[in-house]
């Protein structure tokens, strides 16, 4: 067997972490290759900040092995500046003005980009001489990410960034982590509810569920690995009915009112389908591929824990 | 640059853009000034009726002495600095866990121990920059309304000009001693406390607990630092400077609560120090 050697960026190996006699993190292990989106996605209170903070330093974890950049949490100002965090919440000065927070944060990272070039690359330089604690919440949500891309960080960890963006701010910060990620190499960790976004971004998908990480890999495997279903529609229910009852590959998950039926094929195509219907006389008005999406991946695993 | 450096500069921009910093700067000289020019306007009106009774007493003429004013002014400066720069310890750290900012610092440049011990010599810093001030704001205020001179009684001199600066030099001295073991005191606060509100709430708190507890705690009391510097209730020796200096004779010095005053607050000073950096390694940003 082939096995390509994977540049790790961060890597985490049988972290604990327990509040009290509360365990959120059970012996967690976690990598990022360089280069990679890795979204982290998990239930309210299933420890994704936990998890941060201890990758940054913040917390200390019970026990356990976390490197980034081959440093250790306890020493990551040592990378000076090279790994940054974006957090839940703007975590600036409400009484500097936003330039004065940049110019600030300027003082603690190599920096790449100047105060004015990341204002207008987040498109809040009007906002340059108001103070932080008069802005919205989706412009100190961009003043951090501003923050964040003063220097050429090799690794940003961003908890939560999409929270207080409207439709159009989200679509920027998205935009902005793929050119970052494919112009400048910058890997990303992202924990967010957000799983849509975070399909749509991201190259790695880690589910945190129980205090483990109880699935991570590639979206694109994680998501081809989950079946498909068909929705089908045809003028004639009762031959429809008849035909799949007759295949043992095809199994009948769902019929609605609107006279359409969800299927589940195995070891058959959609094309195979269609033509075992159009071969049998039953004319398809409708055949819809629904491909599963991150939500319905993690609905269905974060059930399966549960249960 | 290390950690260190960067930490420092970090918290000097900080302190160069907040109202807080220049509120310390500020305030006690303010605050001096004010209370010089009251005594200006209260001792002017006494003065002059006892001129025109054409009985002028001990009193009125020691105040028309400068330096018992400058004592004074420096008091009433060094008190507000105090419990100023005790607030802002207290608040400089919490309030940077409180808002998070201190998550940038402390994973981008500096360590923990690197940031208290920039903050600490930020803050004492600023203490240095609000006394130089101090003393400039209350040296001229203080000349222009007075004369500055040795106390003369009956052509007899009390005490030369040479004895007067040399109290004041050493009272200052004493008072000036223990700030920098009361900014680590409220360090200290800032760390182990939950939130800034309770950190400011706490430190201040027991500042003024021991204001007013001192006297009772007797002779145990010059083992502790805020004994020494000048206060509400105040035992410090530059209390005892504001009257030597106006030719008094009743102040019974003690040479061994001196020599107190002079060191109690450097070990102080480290063991505050010493268990910042062990509450701050052990908690959670």
């Amino acid at each position: 067997m082939q096995t390509k050697s994977k540049e790790l960026i961060l890597s985490a190996k049988g972290l604990n972490k327990r509040y009290g006699s509360y365990e959120v993190l059970r012996d967690l292990n976690l990598e990022l290759e360089k280069g990679s989106i890795l979204g982290l996605v998990g239930l309210n209170g299933s420890g994704k900040t936990t998890i941060l903070n201890c990758l940054l330093g913040l917390q200390t974890a019970n026990s356990g092995v976390i490197s980034l950049l081959n440093f250790g949490p306890q020493n990551l100002h040592q990378s000076k500046g090279k790994i940054v965090g974006i957090f839940d919440s703007p975590s600036l000065h409400p009484n500097l003005t936003l330039r004065e927070n940049l110019e600030h944060a300027s003082l603690l990272t190599a920096t790449a980009r100047t105060p004015q070039q990341v204002e207008k690359l987040l498109g809040i330089e009007k906002f340059a001489k108001f103070k932080l604690r008069k802005l919205s919440l989706g412009n100190k949500r961009r003043a951090s990410i501003a923050h964040a891309l003063l220097g050429n960080p090799d690794l940003i960890i961003l908890d939560e960034p999409f929270n207080g963006l409207d439709a159009g701010g989200v679509d920027d910060v998205l935009a902005l982590i793929k050119q970052l990620n494919e112009t400048d190499g910058t890997s990303f960790l992202l924990s967010s509810h957000q799983l849509p976004y975070l399909e749509n971004i991201c190259s790695h998908i880690a589910i945190l569920h129980h205090g483990k990480i109880c699935l991570s890999d590639r979206i694109d495997n994680l998501l081809s690995s989950a079946s498909s279903t068909i929705k089908l529609r045809t003028a004639s229910p009762s031959s429809t009915s008849s035909l799949i009852d007759s295949h043992p590959n095809i199994q009948v998950l769902e019929l609605d009112a609107q006279g359409y039926t969800t299927l589940s094929l195995t070891d058959m195509s959609s094309s195979e389908l269609n033509r075992l219907f159009v071969e049998s006389n039953v004319p398809v008005d409708e055949l819809i591929v629904q491909r599963p999406s991150l939500k319905d991946l993690f609905q269905k695993i974060t059930n399966e824990r549960t249960e | 640059m290390n950690g260190f450096a960067i930490a420092l500069q970090s918290e000097l921009f900080i302190a160069r853009h907040t109202f807080s910093s220049k509120l310390i700067v500020l305030a006690p000289a303010v605050l001096a000034v004010l209370q010089i020019l009251l005594e200006w306007i209260t001792e002017a009106g006494g003065a002059t009726r006892n001129n025109l009774l054409s009985n002028p007493t001990f009193d009125d003429l020691v105040n028309l002495n400068a330096y018992g004013h400058f004592v004074d002014g420096m008091k009433t400066g060094l008190t507000v600095l105090g419990l100023l720069l005790v607030a802002q310890a207290a608040y400089s750290f919490s309030y940077d866990r409180d808002t998070g900012m201190i998550r940038h610092i402390l994973i981008r440049r500096a360590s923990k121990p690197a940031l208290i011990f920039a903050k600490l010599l930020q803050i004492n810093l600023i203490g240095l920059i609000s006394i130089l001030l101090l003393i400039i704001t209350t040296y001229v205020t203080s000349s222009l309304l007075w004369e500055f001179g040795a106390i003369v009684e009956d052509g007899f001199e009390l005490i030369s000009e040479e004895e007067i600066l040399a109290e004041i030099s050493t009272g200052l001295q004493l008072a000036i001693i223990p700030l920098p073991a009361a900014i680590a005191f409220g360090l200290l606060v800032s760390v182990i406390a939950q939130s800034a509100t309770q950190a400011i709430t706490t430190a201040l708190g027991i500042t003024l607990a021991i204001d007013i507890f001192k006297s009772m705690l007797g002779d145990y009391a010059d083992y502790v630092y805020a004994r020494f510097q000048p206060s509400l209730i105040d035992a410090s020796y530059l209390q005892d400077v504001s009257r030597i200096v106006r030719g008094y004779s009743d102040v019974m010095l003690n040479e061994s609560v001196l020599q107190l005053n002079l060191w109690m607050p450097i070990p102080t000073l480290i063991i505050f120090v010493g268990l910042t950096m062990i509450f701050i390694h052990k908690k959670s940003i």
